[in-house]
């Protein structure tokens, strides 16, 4: 019940949260231009270049949802951080933790909030997948379920490490190493180019450490440009979306271990 | 009786980690809060009270010594089930409206949130916010907001009340209701710890104080304790013959004019002797006040008159 009201106000604060509301309005802005030349490529399709028009309009609908999708990591990043750090910054916290509340109960509330943040982001996310797609002249095969769990097993990695390194650090600070332990997993990818210029002793090291988010990519099962479906069977999907619960999991009991030991001091 | 609050030998050092810099917030203090006083916790700006009040809390953790909260370590929820807390400058959220922030609290406290109606508007009525429930508190007077801050702070009848500078921000007439508030909750049995900077009220409402300067504790005691008669009275009296003056002035008395009569202040071994010949001199005595140190003249010498306030 108590991590339930924390979860609540922190959702009804983000709802009201000015720097979340003009992050969202970006994002919707951004999403917007990257519609028109999609729409433009429709406008000018005609019997003779169709299949041409329809691969590019495929295309952009597949850039559209992977920047949607990368930037709700940040997204999630970005309100699990200020979710702890506002309230330190208020002074908020010193009433809520003066009341029959555990540390770690707060911040579960706080990851609880993001989390129901996030939902509500996938939600979105995948209408405006459903309707690009229907828009490109495709049908999305894949379950439902899928496209929001995938998406969510990535933000809980995100959110987790948002919340992990703000008990720790100043917000600017946590969001950077946030962007830099994204981009390190992107350059560490078994496909990317930066392995190779690395010992390989390091390579393996921060391999480890480093969240898959490319695991949990939803291209692992659909691909957008064909809206096709690769096969991947059900055991599969539970290892992989397992993995990146468990991942979060981790940070989220590191988090709270570190929270345990910070003061709560009006910042 | 086991202390409600108490400190033993306490030291709090904050470190700059970068700079290498360590400033002692806090030394070796030691000092108890009985359960059932009302007990002022005094000292000049950076004297370590916020420090004191946060270990208390749980918020920071100290460098050596030990702390107890009504028996439990601080920041166990044992103990704060039974605490009610006014931070300096209650934070709030601004979203919400009195009702919302109390229902907040209340379910933070565990109450359950079908029950908590009555006692979010008998707490609001307490307050005088019952007319302002619905208004968002962004919109609230710097006043409304501290009173709304008390209120929180009642929820659950707690057995211990910390609160720093409860009346910060109130007008005359709701540092009064404060005053009477404390009164009324000691009568029921509360502890209360505050601190404030307005050290009549302190005098008037608290049972014993607590000084501390630069990080350690220069006094503490029952108000009795601290402040000792002078050994002189004041006497008022409706009017004062030149002769009476002059022979008040040789006994190293003081004599002061005003609107409301004349106030004589004469050593307590004269008193009777003075009341007799005042009497004898057709002088109506109005009454008749020992003198005891104010407080203030107590923080001023015990600190030095340099910190700005308590």
């Amino acid at each position: 019940m108590k991590i339930w009201a924390i979860a609540t106000n922190t959702f009804a604060g983000f709802l009201r949260d000015r720097l979340l509301i003009v992050v969202f309005i970006i994002l919707l802005g951004i999403v917007l231009l990257l519609m028109s030349p999609m729409l433009a490529y429709k406008a000018v399709t005609t019997a003779a270049n169709a299949a041409q028009m329809q691969a590019l309009v495929l295309s952009e609908v597949a850039a559209i949802m992977s920047f949607l999708s990368g930037c709700g990591s940040f997204f999630a990043a970005l309100a699990a951080a200020t979710a702890v750090a506002a309230e330190m910054k208020s002074g908020t916290i010193q009433a809520v933790m003066a009341r029959p509340v555990k540390r770690w109960q707060f911040l579960a509330g706080k990851y609880l909030s993001v989390m129901m943040l996030m939902l509500c982001y996938v939600v979105l996310m995948l209408g405006m997948s459903y309707l690009l797609a229907w828009m490109g002249g495709e049908r999305i095969q894949s379950a439902p379920w899928l496209l929001i769990l995938y998406p969510m097993a990535r933000y809980a990695i995100y959110a987790a490490l948002g919340i992990l390194f703000v008990t720790f650090m100043h917000t600017a600070v946590a969001f950077g190493m946030v962007f830099l332990v994204a981009v390190l997993t992107t350059l560490l990818a078994p496909t990317a180019p930066l392995g190779g210029h690395l010992a390989p002793w390091v390579h393996t090291a921060l391999y480890s450490v480093l969240p898959s988010t490319g695991l949990l990519s939803e291209d692992r099962f659909l691909s957008i440009t064909s809206a096709n479906l690769h096969p991947v069977s059900w055991l599969d999907h539970v290892a992989t979306l397992a993995y990146g619960f468990d991942y979060a999991l981790v940070c989220l009991l590191l988090a709270m271990w570190s929270f345990h030991y910070r003061t709560l001091r009006r910042e | 009786m086991s202390p409600a609050a108490e400190f033993r030998n306490v030291t709090k050092v904050y470190r700059r980690r970068f700079l290498g810099q360590e400033v002692a917030a806090l030394t070796d203090v030691s000092f108890e809060v009985q359960a059932g006083e009302v007990c002022a916790f005094l000292g000049p700006n950076g004297a370590g009270k916020t420090t004191s009040i946060s270990i208390l809390m749980g918020f920071l953790y100290p460098d050596a010594g030990e702390v107890r909260v009504l028996g439990y370590e601080p920041g166990d929820v044992r103990a704060k089930s039974q605490i009610g807390f006014l931070p300096e400058n209650f934070a709030f959220y601004k979203y919400l409206n009195a009702e919302k922030l109390l229902r907040f609290h209340c379910a933070l406290a565990g109450r359950d949130n079908g029950n908590s109606g009555e006692l979010i508007l008998e707490l609001l009525r307490k307050v005088r916010l019952e007319e302002y429930k619905t208004l968002k508190i962004g919109k609230y007077s710097r006043g409304m907001v501290q009173r709304l801050g008390i209120a929180q702070a009642l929820i659950g009848d707690p057995k211990l009340l910390i609160l720093d500078e409860p009346t910060s921000g109130l007008d005359p007439a709701g540092r009064k209701e404060v005053r009477d508030l404390i009164v009324s909750l000691r009568a029921a049995g509360n502890t209360i710890f505050l601190s404030s900077h307005i050290l009549s009220e302190i005098e008037q409402v608290c049972d014993r104080a607590i000084i501390v300067d630069r990080g350690k504790l220069v006094r503490a005691g029952t108000m009795e304790e601290l402040l000792t008669p002078s050994g002189r009275v004041e006497i008022l009296v409706n009017q004062l013959s030149p002769e009476m003056e002059s022979e008040v002035m040789a006994w190293s008395g003081a004599v002061e004019r005003g609107a409301h009569g004349v106030k004589l202040t004469v050593d307590i071994t004269r008193k009777r002797e003075a009341i007799e010949k005042l009497w004898a001199a057709n002088c109506d005595v109005i009454s008749l006040t020992p003198i005891r140190g104010s407080l203030e003249e107590l923080f001023l010498n015990l600190v030095g008159g340099d910190g700005g306030g308590a």
